[in-house]
């Protein structure tokens, strides 16, 4: 018993990392059906900045005195510099072309992804880069379950963060104009809505999240590298299609089953590690062939983003 | 005025004769194990700028060394070959994957290029009877034996964990372990294999623990999973001795994993680092930074083909092939002596991170701590 809640702890944590990046799809596809295949590497971008930063703030001696401190400073820069590069890959890549088919927006997305990770390599290097440590010990324990004091963080983050995003989406003003441009477009700019500010809040939003997730990660991991979003790129990306694309509450529940299946498959079937990214899939594809729109459905226009 | 002319054509005539000595080193540059390819294709260029010091290869004005990226990829090594070819290379450093290593060598066996790898340790490498194959590093199925003796002899271990990744390197170094390990009394627990690129060992290290074994074998082809296995599995409270191999060996293992580094052993070739040939090689290498696991083995690769077209004053693969087996010198990874299979022979012994760097703790031969 004590092995399944360890493991189902090491799943939850994964998960909510996938469910946070699994949010930017998912609101992008909301709102301009679009799938945003650079968002992987906003992730990478946030886990960059926030290595960059911390170590910065590491040398001038503040994560030895207020760690917290630091860490808060580092997040919400962070945060803001993805979002700011989503506004920018969201100017450059994606509105030029709304209009046009939706293959060239979706190759134009492609060609984003592989410009954004060869950036990275061309100005961080190849090699990984080490977070500066304070956090990655310590922990909770109950009984021979422990919890650590990442595990515990990435959870309260990701948790307060969700629920963040819901009051904005569902109590906001911004949140009414996303929900009615994902709705109907046309009509919305009708009553007054500007939907290119609207499109472009979302981004940013998404972006955000993202790079709250590249901060979590590079901590809890101990380091990042360039080419650190492709993976969890896919995974969320699959999280969402799980969810239900479009579908916010689908993003998080997709995220968490596919965190969860990689982890107990690893844990508990033969050979489950090496085949644990396989099994992911095959709870993708029969979701999706039992349920075309995914576990919480596509076109739910309340709660569609 | 007329000086200057004939000083200006002079010039000219000379640039004219100038003629480049083309080698080639193929290892990944960029990718996963980028870190050890740079540092192969780094070891390559200090050997040059060794050999440019010390008078250059008469005949030639310049050593160039063209780096290719394979990027551990068999495909791209096999292209990176034929581009070797094309470009003219005398002879290939590389191409550090064993899966790499294998098919492009084939290819520039059929030019009759000598290749020297100098961190391949599959034994198919040179069991292929290729007569320009050579290897500077060791051979897996010695690096294994070294492993589980040390597991035996010095851990007194009873039960072992095996992990790889699943590339012929650390897949193979890890089967050898298994079958090797019930001769020497060690109970395998498990065997487990995790993808190459994968950042949460959270499942399997859980799993460890719940086993609780006396070693974990960690046979990843990569410090930077490595590290990240490490970190997570301090956290996790694995308390199994951590045996690891050779391509873990990276300065990068200590700046990310820090302190959950300390106390892991790996198997390692003996570098005797107060030997002269040796601190040669660690001024030339200065500034590329410090060495990794390779950089040594792809100095003296370097060293060893330059020193042979040298010494056999002519390119033409048979007289330098000649010339390498004929060398019985002290190099700055081990003493460079070829045998007829193209190997140089292992000389593994056990190193364990300690303060934040590598030293060297276990003597196979002798059973002895250093």
């Amino acid at each position: 018993m004590d092995y399944f809640l360890q493991q189902f702890v090491n799943g939850l944590t994964l998960g909510g990392v996938y469910a946070l990046v699994a949010l930017g799809y998912t609101m992008v596809y909301g709102i301009i059906q679009l799938i945003n295949f650079a968002h992987g590497e906003i992730f990478a971008a946030g886990g960059y900045m926030g290595v960059i930063l911390l170590s910065y703030l590491a040398s001038h001696g503040l994560m030895e005195t207020h760690p917290w401190l630091g860490l808060g400073i580092a997040l919400v820069l962070s945060m803001g510099y993805c979002a700011i590069l989503a506004i920018a890959v969201e100017r450059i890549a994606y509105r030029p072309l709304r209009g046009s088919s939706r293959l060239a927006v979706l190759l134009s997305a492609l060609g984003m992804s592989i410009f954004l990770q060869n950036g990275l390599m061309l100005t961080q290097g190849v090699y990984d880069k080490a977070y500066p440590t304070g956090f990655t010990q310590g922990g909770i324990d109950f009984g021979n379950v422990h919890i650590s004091l990442m595990q515990i963080l990435i959870l309260t983050l990701t948790t307060s963060l969700l629920i963040g995003l819901n009051l904005l989406v569902f109590k906001t003003r911004i949140g009414k104009a996303m929900r009615a441009t994902a709705q109907d477009k046309v009509m919305s700019a009708l009553v007054g809505i500007n939907s290119n500010r609207v499109i472009a809040t979302t981004f940013a939003i998404g972006a955000a999240l993202a790079a709250a997730a590249g901060i979590m990660v590079g901590l809890y991991y101990g380091s990042v590298r360039y080419d650190m979003g492709f993976v969890p790129g896919i995974k969320a990306f699959a999280a969402a299609v799980l969810g239900g694309i479009g579908n916010m509450t689908g993003a998080m529940i997709g995220g968490l089953i596919i965190g969860m299946v990689e982890i107990l498959a690893a844990a508990y079937i033969p050979y489950g590690g090496e085949y644990k990214d396989v099994f992911a899939f095959i709870i993708l594809i029969l979701v999706l062939y039992f349920m075309p729109t995914g576990i919480m459905g596509e076109n739910v226009d309340d709660t569609r983003v | 005025m007329v000086t200057a002319v004939l000083a200006l054509s002079l010039a000219f005539a000379s640039m004219g004769m100038a003629k480049t000595l083309k080698i080639g080193s193929m290892s990944p540059l960029t990718g996963s194990y980028a870190a050890d390819g740079n540092d192969i294709a780094n070891g390559a260029r200090a050997a040059i700028s060794v050999i440019e010091k010390q008078g250059g290869i008469p005949g030639y004005d310049k050593i160039e060394l063209l780096a290719q990226d394979t990027a551990c990829d068999p495909k791209q090594a096999v292209a990176s070959a034929n581009k070797l070819i094309n470009e003219g290379v005398v002879g290939v450093i590389g191409a550090y994957c064993s899966s790499s290593t294998i098919p492009a060598s084939e290819v520039l066996a059929e030019e009759d290029i000598p290749m020297i790898t100098p961190a391949s340790t599959n034994e198919k490498v040179t069991e292929r009877g290729l007569p320009y194959m050579f290897r500077m590093c060791g051979r897996d199925d010695d690096q294994s034996v070294v492993a589980v003796a040390f597991m035996k002899d010095y851990l007194k271990a009873k039960t072992v964990f095996i992990v790889d990744d699943k590339t012929t390197y650390s897949q193979g170094l890890a089967d050898n372990v298994e079958k090797l390990a019930p001769d020497s009394g060690l109970k395998v627990l498990g065997h487990d294999h995790v993808n190459q690129g994968d950042k949460d060992f959270s499942a399997v290290l859980t799993k460890i623990k719940d086993l609780n074994p006396d070693v974990l074998y960690m046979s990843l082809q990569n410090s930077s999973s490595g590290a990240l296995m490490l970190i997570q599995a301090k956290r996790i409270g694995v308390d199994a001795a951590i045996v690891a191999q050779d391509a873990v060996y990276h300065p990068q293992l200590m700046e990310i994993a820090k302190d959950a580094a300390e106390g892991a052993y790996l198997t390692f070739g003996f570098i005797d680092t107060e030997k002269p040939a040796y601190k040669t090689f660690l001024e030339a290498y200065s500034k590329y930074g410090k060495p990794g696991a390779y950089s040594a083995y792809a100095y003296d690769a370097a060293m060893t083909l330059l020193s042979a077209i040298k010494a056999a004053d002519s390119t033409d693969p048979a007289k330098v092939k000649a010339e390498i087996m004929k060398m019985d010198t002290a190099g700055a990874s081990k003493n460079i002596k070829f045998m007829e299979n193209g190997d140089s022979g292992s000389n593994y012994v056990i190193q364990v991170v300690k303060d934040g760097k590598f030293v060297n703790f276990w003597d196979p031969t002798t059973k002895k701590l250093f």
